[in-house]
């Protein structure tokens, strides 16, 4: 039987704005890379990419196979590709490694390896980047295709690890004023690839934020609120679509963040205590839980489909009570992933996640 | 200045970081003749378990930990310089460590290979995107008591078990750990590695701890 496309998007619009009336289950969200597309396709990243009418297609086969209602494009996300856009703004196309079965990626710190390459940064012009020309070609078919209103992503500390690697981060202690001057030209350049996305494809229904800073294995706090923060509270002033915070990070911001700037969600897989999330839904009642604590390198990886199914099953009975909750295994789906224990995830949402839910207390 | 005050300049530049400062505090050490071993085992080594346990207490963060890698590693250069049998007498231990195939992040790794460094480690780092074949190679020739395989990218495990089952396959005896916020437990034993830290000072501890014991053993 078809997925039903209409329904997924009623289904994961409703829950991340909060409308639990007529919601029939709880919605499942998969960031669904190029190494997994290859993987259930069987073709190379280069060739899901060669056209827009290829990759489109290959992220709704892949989508619908494991039956996410969700349907996000990989390139449109503040990471590679972004870096990729300033690596050919720049003549540094020898920093891009292209691999057979997973992801383009950049030598991390050879396009800002200088001071000097700071100073002289060009902000890439995202209309004349080929890769991005794709994304938002994509991004047309996909919500003709299947009415699910696309989203991009934006993220200043991903894009800056990408650019200038390792010495970014001694950059924060010893020169905090170039760093910034580094972040000041990756969020212009996100503005651009905003602009563009507003021209090309249309309203942005929804923020992907990537927000890298904000985990304690990478900063304190106030320094992630320096390098990051204080640059999404710019764009929410430039972009009135709501943000979600996405972080793969093992010891995540998430509470400190949500005290300070607005989003509608939070994306991520730690801390592993179910209890941090129950307590997190309760201070925060208008953040949509999107994963809490399905991290891809635990059961989906070393697990079998019961343990993954007992997983969905803790969340969904925990935080799916009342709405705003969207199963959601974090980060991407590495390739070692059995797919019998993706495709649990499914079936534990059809067996526990029709509304209403019975909770845990 | 006394021996013991100049060691304590030297450890607190070190943990605060400070390049120059521990640069000219070591050529004034070895200027008043103080021993080297006591630079290494008094003032270098005591300061990147101080900056390890400021970690551990979330007073210091990885920007901290690199700033005293660096340090760390001027330090030891200095003294390799003016002590070529250091690095023979006083090593703890050796370890061959990079980045695995597909994955090009070295952050983590840098930090953990800068610390080891300073805590008299001989470190053979391979770099990034390093192929199964690699390892291999370099662990015949260097014959390491400790192969760090190191990933930050959730799809980098299956490589880590690529690279684990060809060094097994090849005969190499020495003990694997795998570093990167994607390891756990779990993944670890799954793939056959003989241990798993998240981040870069736990690198350390679990590297000393497998040295050790296998030093024991």
């Amino acid at each position: 039987m078809p997925y039903d496309r209409t329904k997924s998007v009623i289904r994961f619009m409703k829950t991340l704005t909060g409308h639990v009336r007529g919601l029939d289950k709880v919605p499942f969200f998969a960031i669904i890379d190029e190494q997994f597309i290859s993987r259930i396709m069987g073709i190379t990243t280069r060739e899901i990419l060669s056209s827009p009418e290829t990759y489109a297609n290959c992220l709704i086969k892949t989508a619908d196979f494991i039956k996410a209602d969700t349907i996000q494009i990989p390139s449109a996300y503040a990471g590679p590709a972004e870096a990729y856009a300033f690596a050919e703004a720049n003549n540094k196309m020898d920093s891009i490694k292209w691999y057979d079965y997973k992801p383009l990626a950049i030598k991390q710190g050879e396009v800002c390896e200088t001071e000097e390459d700071i100073e002289k940064l060009e902000i890439p012009e995202h209309s004349k980047i080929d890769l991005w020309d794709t994304t938002y070609k994509t991004a047309n078919i996909i919500r003709e295709k299947t009415k699910f209103p696309q989203g991009m992503g934006l993220g200043i500390w991903s894009v800056v690890q990408e650019l200038r690697g390792v010495n970014a981060f001694k950059d924060i202690r010893r020169n905090p004023d170039l760093l910034l001057k580094l972040c000041e030209k990756i969020y212009k350049s996100q503005l651009d690839s905003y602009n563009n996305w507003m021209e090309k494809v249309g309203e942005v229904r929804l923020v992907m934020y990537t927000g890298y800073a904000f985990n304690k294995h990478m900063m304190s706090f106030e320094d992630a609120m320096k390098y990051e923060g204080q640059f999404i509270k710019r764009f929410q002033k430039e972009i009135k679509s709501p943000f979600f915070l996405h972080n793969c990070g093992t010891k995540p911001y998430f509470r400190e963040v949500c005290n300070e700037i607005d989003f509608i969600a939070v994306n991520g897989s730690h801390p592993l205590d179910i209890k941090y999330w129950i307590d997190f839904k309760k201070d925060f009642p208008k953040v949509t839980i999107m994963g809490a604590n399905i991290d891809v390198s635990r059961e989906l990886l070393t697990g079998t489909p019961q343990d993954v199914e007992e997983k969905v099953k803790e969340n969904i009975i925990n935080l799916a009570p009342g709405g705003r909750y969207i199963v959601s295994p974090i980060c991407c789906l590495p390739w070692g992933v059995p797919l019998p224990n993706v495709l649990a995830i499914p079936k534990a949402i059809e067996k526990y996640g029709h509304y209403p839910i019975k909770g845990a207390q | 200045m006394k021996n013991e005050e100049m060691l304590t300049r030297i450890k607190n530049s070190i943990i605060e970081g400070e390049l120059e400062k521990t640069i000219d505090a070591i050529n004034e050490a070895l200027k008043i003749e103080v021993d080297y071993k006591d630079i290494l085992n008094g003032a270098i080594i005591k300061g990147a378990i101080e900056v390890g346990e400021l970690y551990e207490q979330e007073e210091y963060f990885l920007a901290d930990m690199l700033m005293t890698g660096d340090a760390i590693n001027a330090a030891m250069n200095i003294l390799k310089d003016s002590f070529i049998e250091i690095a023979e007498e006083s090593s703890k231990g050796s370890i061959l460590i990079g980045t695995v195939e597909g994955d090009i992040h070295d952050i983590g790794k840098s930090l953990v290979v800068s610390l080891l460094n300073g805590q008299a480690f001989d470190v053979i780092d391979l770099g990034t995107d390093i192929p199964p074949e690699e390892f291999v190679k370099k662990a015949k020739e260097f014959k390491p008591d400790v192969i760090g395989l190191s990933g930050l990218l959730t799809m980098s495990i299956s490589k880590m078990h690529e690279t684990i089952l060809l060094l097994k396959k090849e005969g190499i005896p020495s003990k694997v750990i795998i570093g990167g916020g994607i390891v756990s437990k779990n993944s670890c034993a799954m793939i056959g590695a003989d241990d798993c830290a998240k981040d870069g000072w736990e690198g350390i501890k679990k590297i000393n701890k497998i040295i050790s014991n296998t030093k024991r053993g």
